[in-house]
């Protein structure tokens, strides 16, 4: 999702145009394209779980980047570290703040998160828009050497995002499933009033998903900023979609209550692969929309019918072994 | 008369892990009234649905009046006239009785709704089944009692010639159940075949000429009522001889005041209750639906921030803010709607075991897995739920099972005072004994427990004494050996005015 580059891609070392699909550099940039899907299809996954939607994290990743670049601009030339720190510091702390206006709203005024956050989609974007001017800034180079690190790999692969993703994602699938918090963010999500019966703490945990999400856009903004050197309010423009088609394709419920860290991560890889497909395979690109559109939607079907599908067959196995 | 108004041949239906139905086969004679029971499990309910085409059945044939018949939805099954009254009100609570009425033919004129014409159809169709109910009313603000009479209404309506009931009488008082048998009567006075769906023996033995017994699927046998007994009826059902359906409450003597109820008020719901629970004690609280009891179950465990009164709990004066605030001095809760508020059907049993205690069994927010495995471990054992289920699907246990994760929970939680609302409401008979079982248990534990129940029997038998509630207010009290259906009853519907020795 980073680049929206073309479809095959030129190998630096020989200058040839590589079009073949599985090759390191294609794998190891679709990784990268992903990550800033994935990172926040983990957020809005654990959004999803507790019943709630967040449309506003590609408004808070273009707030939290424009804010670091205009910090970083403004604190003047830094070394490595500082900068990073500033800038990730930044970046999470705006977005934080965004998560938790957002959560604030949503038990406060005791709105449906889809309309809260539809809102603050538009009031955070217009935020960025104002304090940015619409311009776009540049961000130190150090910051994107950083984020370009090769890390040893060869020339023009850069690993870092795809790694931040596979930490977010694990972080997130622990968060789920080992902590109490996620235990209670599947209870408040798959019925909320049995589980204020049950004496939690439902509002905090409400609060709590979007703190996360919006976190989880701030990370992902970091990465893209340094990614490209850039940032601009028209950022992630739309992402929100991707990202929470990520989660269901991923297998969460929109009715809350179920759902995966590492499935939204896969739900946002293939995403990729399939815009990737399309463009190694020479299709046209004018179909690019309609075949992710039909492929989501499918995905999300037969994820359905294969649980349906296995549930009968487990019925089936145990009625014949009962017989027995 | 002429053949069977229901044959029912083969009928097989699996679910995830579960034969619902094998192989089951029986007649149902038109006109008559034809129970069908078995413990929750059994695949009663199953049963009524499949006929009533809200389920296919996997094999087997349905003959309708000697025709064979094949419901793929429940259009279709109100087309060949079959209908259904649902346990769970399945009406759009939104729109008014007169809409819900109509809703497959709503009176037109150029696509615009003709609102007299409809109300007139809606009068029309109540009066038929007794009912005055204003056509215009949203069915939201009607009584279960209502919202079923107005069920029948539709399925006459539209001429069914088989209506199914579901257990119709689970959220009824005992008033309004009656008036409900005797409407039953008339339907199959006037050639209307029913099939009752139920595992409550005194209706059964009041309405039904013949009855049908599920059994873990499987059909048991279908007799006519005569020459049948209860006794017969629960031996069919469980398998086994059952010695008796209330275990003989153990008595001990009451201990010290855990609970103090003074001057508890919400006005419209429950006016100057006062009340106590002692250490050891079943304090028993009777009334109608609509009474005020689940509302002062609610007050007590944090879920009114309206209610005004004074409550002490263990001496201490409290202001119980929160369930989570009533939960950590002491009380717990199972509430009247199990699937609405008891669990959460999307976790897994274990996961709802552990629920209100997480943070116990845990170390800076992270889960401790074995503790709460053990944890889970030892409240299923003790409550005997089967192990493998553990890890199961909540959704996918039986209703006295879920019932008993429920309990599970409050008991996990050490819980000094338990109110206990409807606690064996859709229970099977076996599970009922359990469940009566652990209440004693409890109780002579040192537990003290409030027992709100709509069932009269089970009241008289588990209750050290019982207060009776009308209106919001409580009337009268009765001391265990001076408890009877009749004097409650009479309490209860304002018969008899006061019994006061509070």
């Amino acid at each position: 999702m980073l680049t929206l580059m073309a479809g095959s891609h030129v190998d630096p070392l020989t200058h040839q145009t590589v079009n073949n699909f599985l090759n390191k550099y294609t794998l190891l940039q679709m990784a990268t394209d992903a990550s800033g899907f994935a990172i926040m299809g983990v957020g809005a996954t654990i959004v999803i779980i507790a019943g709630g939607i967040d449309l506003s994290v590609g408004a808070i990743y273009a707030l939290a980047g424009v804010t670091m670049a205009m910090v970083l601009r403004a604190a003047g030339p830094m070394g490595t570290v500082p900068t990073v720190l500033l800038g990730l510091g930044t970046c999470i702390a705006v977005s934080l703040l965004c998560g938790l206006a957002n959560g604030v709203m949503v038990i406060g005024l005791g709105v449906h998160s889809f309309i809260i956050t539809l809102g603050t989609m538009w009031i955070l974007r217009g935020l960025a828009f104002v304090t940015s001017q619409a311009e776009s800034i540049l961000v130190p180079n150090v910051l994107t050497n950083v984020v370009r690190a090769q890390m040893g790999l060869s020339e023009g692969l850069y690993p870092v995002p795809m790694l931040v993703m596979f930490v977010v994602t694990a972080l997130g699938a622990v968060y789920l499933s080992r902590t109490v918090m996620g235990r209670h963010v599947f209870a408040v999500g798959g019925n909320p009033e049995a589980s204020r019966y049950a004496g939690l703490n439902v509002k905090r945990v409400t609060l709590g998903v979007f703190v996360l999400s919006g976190l989880s856009a701030g990370i992902a903004a970091f990465l893209g900023a340094g990614f490209y050197g850039s940032s601009t309010s028209s950022d992630a423009n739309g992402y929100e979609l991707y990202v929470i088609a990520s989660a269901v394709v991923g297998g969460a419920s929109l009715s809350g209550g179920k759902g995966s860290a590492v499935s939204a991560m896969l739900g946002a890889m293939l995403i990729v692969v399939i815009r990737q497909a399309i463009r190694t395979l020479h299709l046209d690109q004018n179909y690019e929309w309609i075949i992710v559109g039909t492929a989501m939607i499918l995905a999300v079907v037969i994820d359905q019918s294969g649980t349906k599908l296995l549930s009968r067959r487990l019925a089936a196995g145990r009625a014949a072994s009962r017989s027995m | 008369m002429a053949g069977p108004a229901v044959r029912f041949s083969g009928i097989t239906r699996r679910f995830p892990g579960v034969v619902a139905l094998d192989d089951v086969s029986f007649d149902v004679a038109a006109g008559s009234c034809h129970a069908v029971c078995g413990e929750n499990g059994a695949g009663k309910s199953t049963l009524g649905k499949i006929l009533a085409g809200l389920l296919v059945p996997d094999a087997g044939t349905i003959e309708l009046l000697g025709r064979a018949v094949r419901f793929s939805s429940p259009r279709d099954a109100l087309q060949a006239g079959v209908a259904m009254v649902h346990q769970e009100l399945a009406l759009c609570e939104n729109m008014t009785v007169a809409e819900n009425l109509c809703l497959g033919a709503i009176p037109a004129r150029h696509a615009f709704v003709s609102r007299r014409r409809l109300h007139q159809r809606a009068r029309e169709l109540l009066t038929a089944v007794g009912a005055d109910t204003d056509p215009g009313r949203p069915m939201s603000g009607l009584t279960v009692a209502e919202q079923q009479r107005v069920q029948i209404a539709a399925a006459v309506g539209i001429g069914a010639r088989v209506i199914v009931f579901d257990e119709p009488t689970s959220s009824l008082a005992e008033g309004e159940a009656r008036q409900l048998y005797d409407l039953i009567g008339r339907l199959t006075a006037s050639g209307v075949t029913v099939l009752y769906v139920s595992h409550r023996m005194h209706e059964i033995f009041r309405l039904c000429d013949a009855v049908t017994v599920l059994r873990d699927g499987r059909h048991v046998d279908t007799r006519p009522i005569d020459g049948l007994d209860e006794g017969a009826i629960v031996q069919m059902m469980i398998g086994r001889k059952l010695d008796q359906y209330f275990p003989a409450h153990v008595a001990g003597a009451p201990g010290g005041e855990l609970l103090r109820v003074q001057g508890l008020t919400h006005p419209g719901r429950f006016e100057d209750v006062s009340f106590t629970v002692r250490a050891g004690e079943v304090v028993g609280l009777a009334g109608l639906v609509g009474a005020g009891r689940s509302e002062i179950a609610q007050a007590l465990f944090g879920l009114d921030p309206d209610a005004a009164g004074t409550v002490h709990l263990g001496g201490a004066r409290v202001r119980i803010r929160s369930p989570r605030h009533a939960m950590a001095l002491g009380l717990g809760f199972v509430p009247e709607d199990r699937k609405r508020q008891g669990l959460v059907l999307s976790l897994l049993a274990r996961e709802n075991t552990t629920l209100p205690t997480l943070h116990r069994l845990s170390r800076r927010g992270w889960i401790e897995r074995r503790r709460e495995r053990e944890v889970a471990e030892q409240f299923f054992t003790r409550l005997g739920v089967r192990q493998t289920l553990m890890e199961a699907a909540t959704s996918a246990l039986s209703g006295g099972n879920q019932q008993k994760l429920v309990l599970a929970k409050w008991l996990a939680a050490d819980s000094r005072v338990l109110i206990l609302d409807e606690p064996t409401r859709g229970v099977d008979v076996g599970a009922k004994a359990e469940l009566h079982a652990w209440i004693d248990r409890l109780a002579s534990s040192g537990v003290g427990i409030l027992l709100i129940s709509s069932e009269l029997p089970e009241l008289l038998n588990l209750s050290t004494r019982i207060l009776v509630l009308r209106a919001g207010r409580l009337i009268g009290e009765v001391e265990r050996e001076r408890a009877t259906q009749d004097r409650l009853l009479r309490l209860m519907t304002g018969l008899a005015s006061t019994e006061a020795v509070a």
